[in-house]
């Protein structure tokens, strides 16, 4: 507004205006290089932060110190928000505690009182753990019990709490148990109360995921998951874990075993299922013993009516 | 040889590429992502201190080109904010250029005004600065979505352009009482005595 018009500024304001705009075209076609050819520009960016941020490391020291002493004070402070909290919780566990014990007690006289007689067949072998062989990729452990013991591929493990994977690979006095957690793991369950079935599939994670579930709604974290027994991989109705939503909003099941410390492991001897191998067939009497008196020797085309003939009668 | 009024300019200059390298290095320390607090359900305040704690900071960097560019332009020229931006964007990762292209049309666009702006109070530049961030974002997300790029969520990039919209009144205050850096008063002249 000021600006009288002999500015010397007035002269170069045009020619500035060019270079801005060469500039910023300059700066839009290394954005298209970028998208482009991108491994090549990647590759330079990579030089420069190698050139770049190495220099920076000496700073580091101080920044490193400080948030030491920062996380030793908050550690203090959530020390005893976590007290505090624990305590509440152990109000309510006793609470719990108690409500089990009753219902324990119901429990049995209940089972009296049906005289239900649990299935004798499943027996256990107990064997240890000799070898963890975890990695990222597969998560397995080695017992002391193999072929010798009667040890069969399949068959389900179980530490004292609940499940923990399945029989794969038996040898003469070790077998390998393949874990819940590890990738290939997929194993039937049901999620109870609301009874819906699913896929618990391993992710190598601490939290496997339950896959094809019907409804989500039905389910809610804290539910109980057992195993289903589908498909005759496992006895139905072991402990599995209870249903937690994973930071992914996704449902996934904090397993009942303690994985951390898995020292001894029952493998539980199931047996083959007896399985239904004939389609449905028509529940009809077998003509051979139709009542009556025997069609004639002689005459045997006209035995379906003689037949026919009868069941009218 | 070295006149006052030259010198304080290189100064501003050196001054405005060290704060990008500090914030560069800030940005880049190994804190990693604050852990998630235990917070009860009835407790909000807990919670929204979480919440905020994930999202990301106000762009610092932005803001003082913004500022500084209003005020005297001549200490920002644009070849320097397209350096320090780019070299931004080469290590925070980003796509390299389409940002930087952004902050100099941005910066140009609030140099060419400078006449107009020095006679705007504080609450109208305010508002004049919040409508080319949040234009800057909407461009910058259409540039993305041109060539087919993955964006990150619009909310999270909308937080941090209202956290630096909040930042900026404080970035230009911390300017003004610390660096003195005013709009040219009526009839201020520069070192070769033109009118700024």
């Amino acid at each position: 507004m000021a600006r009288n018009t002999t500015d010397p500024e007035e002269f170069h304001r045009p020619l500035r205006r060019v270079l801005v705009g060469l500039l910023v075209l300059a700066l839009i076609g290394a954005f298209a290089l970028w998208r482009i050819d991108s491994p090549r520009v990647e590759r330079f960016r990579a030089a420069l932060i190698d050139r770049f941020v190495p220099s920076m490391q000496w700073a580091m020291a101080p920044v490193t110190w400080a948030a030491d002493v920062m996380d030793n004070f908050q550690s203090y402070q959530r020390l005893l928000a976590q007290n505090q909290q624990l305590r509440e919780e152990l109000k309510q566990m006793k609470q719990w505690k108690e409500a089990a014990l009753q219902l324990e007690q119901k429990n049995a006289r209940l089972l009296d009182l049906n005289q239900v007689r649990l299935d004798p067949r499943l027996t256990h072998v107990t064997g240890v753990v000799m070898a963890d062989s975890g990695s990222p990729f597969r998560q397995s452990v080695l017992l002391n019990v193999g072929a010798r013991d009667g040890i069969v591929d399949g068959w389900a493990t179980m530490d004292g709490l609940g499940l923990v994977g399945r029989i794969s690979g038996v040898g003469e006095k070790t077998s390998r148990v393949i874990l819940l957690t590890d990738a290939n793991s997929r194993v039937p369950v049901v999620v109870q109360p609301s009874g819906q079935r699913s896929i618990l599939s391993g992710d190598n994670g601490d939290l496997p995921p339950l896959d094809f579930l019907e409804d989500l709604s039905e389910v809610r974290p804290g539910d109980q998951v057992f195993s289903s027994g589908d498909g005759g991989v496992f006895p139905a109705g072991l402990l599995v874990g209870s249903v937690v939503l994973g930071t992914d909003k996704r449902l996934r099941v904090a397993l009942a075993a303690d994985y951390q410390r898995l020292e001894f492991l029952r493998v539980l001897r199931s047996h083959a299922l007896e399985t239904i191998t004939d389609q449905g067939a028509l529940l009809a009497p077998d003509p051979a013993e139709v009542q009556g008196p025997p069609a004639p020797p002689n005459l045997r085309p006209g035995a379906t009516s003689s037949t026919a003939g009868a069941a009218n009668d | 040889m070295i006149d006052p009024a030259n010198r304080d300019i290189w100064l501003h200059r050196v001054l405005f590429v060290a704060l990008a390298l500090l914030f560069l290095f800030l940005r880049l320390l190994p804190m990693g992502l604050p852990e998630t607090a235990s917070c009860a359900p009835q407790d909000g305040w807990c919670r929204a201190m979480d919440w905020l704690a994930h999202m990301p900071g106000p762009d610092l960097l932005l803001c003082i080109i913004f500022a500084w560019t209003m005020r005297r332009p001549d200490y920002l020229p644009s070849l320097l904010i397209a350096g320090v931006v780019l070299l931004e964007d080469i290590v925070l990762l980003r796509p390299p250029g389409l940002w930087t292209a952004l902050v100099v049309i941005a910066s140009e666009f609030i140099r060419s005004r400078v006449a107009l702006t020095r006679e705007l109070n504080f609450g109208v530049e305010w508002l004049l600065v919040s409508a080319m961030m949040v234009a800057m974002l909407i461009l910058y997300r259409i540039g993305f979505g041109l060539v087919l790029l993955p964006q990150p969520p619009f909310g999270f990039a909308l937080v941090q352009v209202i956290w630096s919209i909040l930042c900026y009144p404080l970035v230009v205050f911390l300017s003004r009482a610390v660096l003195h850096l005013y709009k040219p008063a009526m009839g201020e002249v520069d070192a070769y005595g033109r009118r700024l």
